[in-house]
């Protein structure tokens, strides 16, 4: 079902993501056309669209939190994180196997990374799966070089004068994902709990992990 | 066998290349320091038009401070920004150069 | 000149819509016939993305995301003769009115 929000008001284009009707009906005729064509000519099959949808759609921010959980429990796996993030994958059964790379980059008190593509909207797919529309927009992709400060700050972060922000701009063969601080006050959390406080937002480094909920 | 090691400084090309380039124009001609090689990779700018894209090309990620890049920054000094550069964007530069 | 994708420090950027729209099934197509055709070596990302840029102007800046795809692959499937724009056309005309 697709909406007709527009997003007139911030830069006189349509809202990324959603389309008027008409010209999302033609693209997807334009697609459905295409396939059934490739489909015709021996090009592909309908399993391997089928088992492509399924492949994307079972990745998710689940899996980069795990690996970051993990990481903060486990100083080894932290290590191996940091050095071979796709080893890292690998070893809590998610399948990063391809041609591109995949690279972790810490925050520390010392320093906060953000992560964009300029160029187009590259991200760590075969871990997080897709990329929120945000990410893709064009505001996002100018704005994030040039005022990262800002741009966090529309997202609710603000970093402290004595941390310095590093943006990583995936132009190449390479995508980033971040290794957020562990909170404060997590210390008796397990790492599935843990798993919870760990955001889609907070991979990317527009945001912080959650804070734990205080019981009792 | 990589041209540049991790710590020497380097300068982006200015070349107003068409086509299918992965160098965006906001680091062009701006200097930055090597971090690190990412690997050996195809290169992309013949890749795009159907080329073998070989011989592969280092790839390179390059650390840029903010303050560098673009007028009237507005974070701290030692801001910085890293971008993955293919090996023959780069040529070698003295660290005070702008 | 800039080319219109090229957005890093772009001068008019305004503040960032965090709306999330539901992924479509068409856009899910698109994106899975993509990567299909990168896997079985028809194209590769690199003539996706210089596909893409092609898209000057209006129709870069207009276009969603998964649109530009659309665009990209239907260009290059023509570029290397795989289809025609008349198959593709005819298809299309075919598969609405299958709907009806």
């Amino acid at each position: 079902m697709s909406g007709t929000h527009r997003d007139g008001e911030h830069d006189g284009r349509h809202h990324e993501g959603v389309k008027p009707r008409a010209e999302a009906d033609y693209y997807a005729g334009r697609i459905r056309a295409i396939e059934e064509l490739l489909v015709e000519k021996g090009v592909l099959t309908k399993e391997d669209v089928r088992r492509q949808i399924e492949y994307l759609d079972a990745r998710s921010p689940a899996n980069g939190a795990r690996m970051v959980a993990r990481a903060w429990v486990d100083p080894e796996y932290k290590t191996l994180l940091l050095s071979d993030t796709k080893a890292a994958a690998a070893e809590l059964g998610i399948d990063a196997s391809g041609p591109v790379e995949f690279v972790t980059v810490e925050n520390t008190p010392e320093v906060h990374n953000l992560i964009v593509c300029t160029l187009c909207s590259c991200y760590p797919r075969a871990i997080l799966g897709r990329p929120p529309d945000w990410y893709k927009s064009f505001n996002y992709r100018s704005r994030a070089v040039v005022e990262p400060r800002a741009v966090m700050k529309e997202f609710g972060l603000e970093i402290p004068e004595n941390v310095r922000v590093a943006v990583h701009d995936s132009s190449a063969d390479v995508r980033y994902m971040v290794l957020p601080i562990r909170p404060p006050g997590t210390k008796g959390m397990n790492e599935e709990e843990l798993t919870g406080l760990i955001t889609r937002d907070a991979l990317i480094g527009v945001s912080a992990p959650l804070a734990p909920v205080r019981t009792g | 066998m990589t041209r540049f090691e991790p710590g020497v400084h380097v300068r982006v090309r200015s070349d107003e290349k068409p086509g299918h380039v992965r160098t965006p124009d906001y680091v062009k001609g701006k200097t930055g320091r090597i971090e690190g090689i990412q690997g050996a990779f195809k290169n992309p700018e013949s890749l795009a038009y159907g080329g073998s894209g070989l011989p592969e090309l280092p790839l390179y990620k390059v650390g840029f401070r903010q303050m560098d890049l673009w007028e009237g920054y507005a974070g701290l000094a030692d801001d910085a920004l890293y971008i993955d550069l293919y090996e023959h964007w780069l040529e070698p530069a003295q660290k005070e150069a702008r | 000149m800039t080319r219109i994708h090229d957005l890093g420090g772009s001068p008019d950027a305004g503040p960032i819509d965090k709306d999330q729209h539901e992924v479509q099934d068409w856009e899910k197509l698109a994106d899975a016939v993509t990567v299909i055709l990168d896997k079985k070596g028809v194209k590769t990302t690199d003539e996706h993305r210089r596909a893409i840029e092609s898209l000057e102007g209006e129709q870069y800046k207009e276009l969603g995301y998964y649109e530009r795809w659309i665009a990209a692959t239907e260009l290059l499937l023509v570029e290397k003769d795989i289809l025609t724009r008349e198959e593709i056309d005819e298809k299309a005309v075919e598969l609405e009115e299958s709907w009806r």
